[in-house]
């Protein structure tokens, strides 16, 4: 209570006691002042009646001393005069309470204030707990308008990329936009999944950007969360390297295993007898067999890392096929098996963007396995469909096609129908997954089908492409 | 058409070097050398003369890269085309040691049983070039 009068004083003070609060007294604006920057007290009763006090300027200084904490300021006027509570409300009061006062009107007016204090500071609270979980987080965290202004960043954005040597996080950054900051306008930030950035001691850190956009009263905000891909690009080299010393330690005992079978069945070391070379020709294809799981894991390590790298361009697909079908052709003549393309010259005009390296190696792969399950003297038939949207390619054999158990596990790891496995060429069981990752890759699916026309046995394997995005007639005619 | 008669090889595995030693000599029925290192490599090849070099990648001491540069420095064996023989081939790799100047690749495991018709080629376009 402020008062420069000791009776107006006494009389508020019994007032709030008896209404079961604290209460204390400043007879002066400093005194005042100086309690409230000591006491933070919740609620401030002004008398207006206080010639030395200027309760204008009173109130917007108490209201200057704490920020964060919500001050209620009640002012006591003499009358209930509509010209003096407009004033004390525009001057930044909270409320008016006329004299004479009323007991019972005093205690409402300060449950009331009560009542919102607990709301203020509940809501405080949950404002605090939002900034520190999102200051805790392990990734650079930036708000921006639709101009690219930084609203508000986080601590590790501040570490990060905060060139003023001592920032406090709390403070909104205001040192300007996203270029300044991490030297990308909006738009580039926008568009990218992974980019270079300037860090605040000048060096480049590779981040990953996850971008959200989110809408407010005042308009579009976008919230930027920054990962640091330093950690994942070292275990990736460390990987790399890795792969390469499994893959030389693994190779280079077994290309002493398979020159010496090699040799021996060869008749360098003289002529075998012929169970022996039975027993070398098992060791020799196990050991190919070995040395195919071999590619094939260390094929599959690098397709499924980042930073596998598919040397895409627009292409015809019917040069791909026709390449396919022919590579396949002494496999498939050696089983006595034929060949057979539908649809490629009618469709192989189509173009989309391929890896023609890895779409040989799928192609090739089910042409295998196709070959493989066929009885001599049948047809394997490879057909190509498109649609406006997509392309097909279908590799459709007459084997004894796939048990629907098996069916769902087809394009899991090491998921090889030993039923079907009939002899030719020893499989790692890794074919049919590498060939759904490399298809996935390119952006398509895979999938496999019992073959519905009559004679009905064999199975069908699809692969599904998505057309290239035609942009549009501007940049053909340019 | 004229044949690859003498190859030297270097490499640190002595199985390896044994097999390599028996497909070019018995199988492929050519003259060959072979040494466990690099610096064996260089201390007998002016003798030797080898019309190619099948050299390992990785060795102990002097790498194949190195092996590669240091018999390049050498006045006979400017033109001799020096085949690579690695168990990694990674894309990356490969083309790094065409960089080097390596005229041709041959990935292990490799077949003993054509080894020295596989490196004909590679003698042919070297002497194509040279």
């Amino acid at each position: 209570m402020v008062s420069d009068s000791a009776a107006s004083l006494a009389t508020l003070r019994a007032l709030v006691l008896a209404a079961g609060y604290m209460a204390n007294t400043a007879a002066s604006a400093s005194a005042a002042l100086a309690h409230v920057q000591a006491q933070e007290p919740d609620l401030v009763l002004l008398d207006l009646r206080s010639p030395e006090l200027d309760s204008c300027e009173l109130t917007r200084r108490l209201r200057l001393l704490h920020e964060d904490h919500l001050l209620q300021v009640i002012v006591v006027g003499a009358t209930h005069d509509d010209e003096q509570v407009i004033h004390a409300l525009r001057s930044g009061a909270d409320d008016y309470l006329a004299r004479p006062l009323s007991a019972t009107l005093l205690a409402a007016k300060l449950h009331h204030s009560a009542g919102r204090q607990r709301l203020q500071s509940r809501l405080a609270r949950l404002a605090q707990r939002q900034l520190d979980i999102i200051d805790n987080i392990a990734d650079a965290v930036i708000t921006l308008d639709v101009n690219g202004h930084v609203e508000d960043m986080n601590a590790m954005a501040h570490a990060l990329f905060d060139t003023r040597p001592t920032s406090h996080h709390a403070l909104p950054w205001s040192g300007g936009d996203c270029l300044s900051l991490l030297g990308l306008p909006l738009a580039e930030l926008l568009s990218r999944r992974e980019c270079q950035l300037r860090r605040a001691d000048g060096s480049w850190l590779s981040v990953d950007i996850s971008c959200q956009e989110w809408r407010e009263l005042s308009g579009m905000f976008y919230t930027l969360v920054l990962r640091d891909l330093t950690e994942k690009r070292a275990n990736e080299q460390r990987q790399n390297e890795f792969l390469a010393t499994v893959s030389h330690e693994l190779r280079t005992p077994l290309t002493s295993v398979l020159g010496s079978l090699g040799l021996l069945a060869g008749g360098a070391a003289g002529r075998l007898p012929a169970a022996a070379m039975q027993l070398a020709a098992v060791a020799q294809r196990n050991g190919k067999r070995l040395s195919r799981l071999i590619d094939d894991l260390l094929d599959i390590t690098k397709i499924r890392s980042d930073q596998f790298v598919q040397h895409q361009r627009e292409q015809a697909v019917g040069p791909l096929l026709q390449e396919a079908l022919l590579a396949s052709q002494a496999y498939a003549g050696s089983l006595g098996v034929q060949l057979e393309a539908e649809g490629v010259e009618a469709h192989g005009g189509t173009e989309l963007r391929l890896d023609a390296d890895r779409f040989l190696q799928v192609m090739a792969n089910l042409l295998s396995n196709a070959i493989k399950h066929s009885p001599a003297g049948e047809v394997v038939k490879l057909r190509l469909a498109v649609t406006s949207a997509v392309l097909r390619v279908s590799v459709i054999d007459r084997g004894p096609g796939i048990e629907p158990a098996f069916r769902s596990q087809l394009f899991n790891q090491f998921s090889k129908n030993e039923a079907g496995d009939l002899g030719g060429q020893p499989s790692s069981g890794l074919g049919l997954y590498i060939s759904r990752l490399l298809v996935e890759r390119m952006g398509g699916q895979i999938d496999a089908d019992p073959v519905a026309e009559p004679p009905s046995h064999g199975a069908s394997f699809t692969v599904t492409l998505p057309l290239a995005f035609q942009p549009t007639m501007n940049r053909s005619a340019a | 058409m004229k044949k690859l008669t003498r190859v030297m090889c270097v490499e640190d595995d002595p199985d390896i070097r044994l097999l390599i030693e028996m497909s070019l000599a018995i199988v492929g029925q050519l003259d060959v050398l072979c040494c466990a290192s690099g610096s064996q490599a260089l201390a007998s090849v002016t003798a030797f003369a080898p019309e190619l070099v099948l050299l390992d990648v990785m060795m102990p001491g002097l790498s194949g890269p190195e092996t590669l540069c240091a018999l390049r420095q050498l006045p006979a064996m400017q033109g001799v085309p020096v085949v690579f023989m690695t168990a990694k081939a990674m894309p990356a790799e490969v083309e790094q040691l065409l960089l080097h100047g390596a005229t041709g690749l041959i990935v292990k495991p490799f077949d003993p049983m054509t080894l020295a018709r596989d490196l004909q080629p590679f003698w042919e376009h070297g002497r194509g070039s040279s």
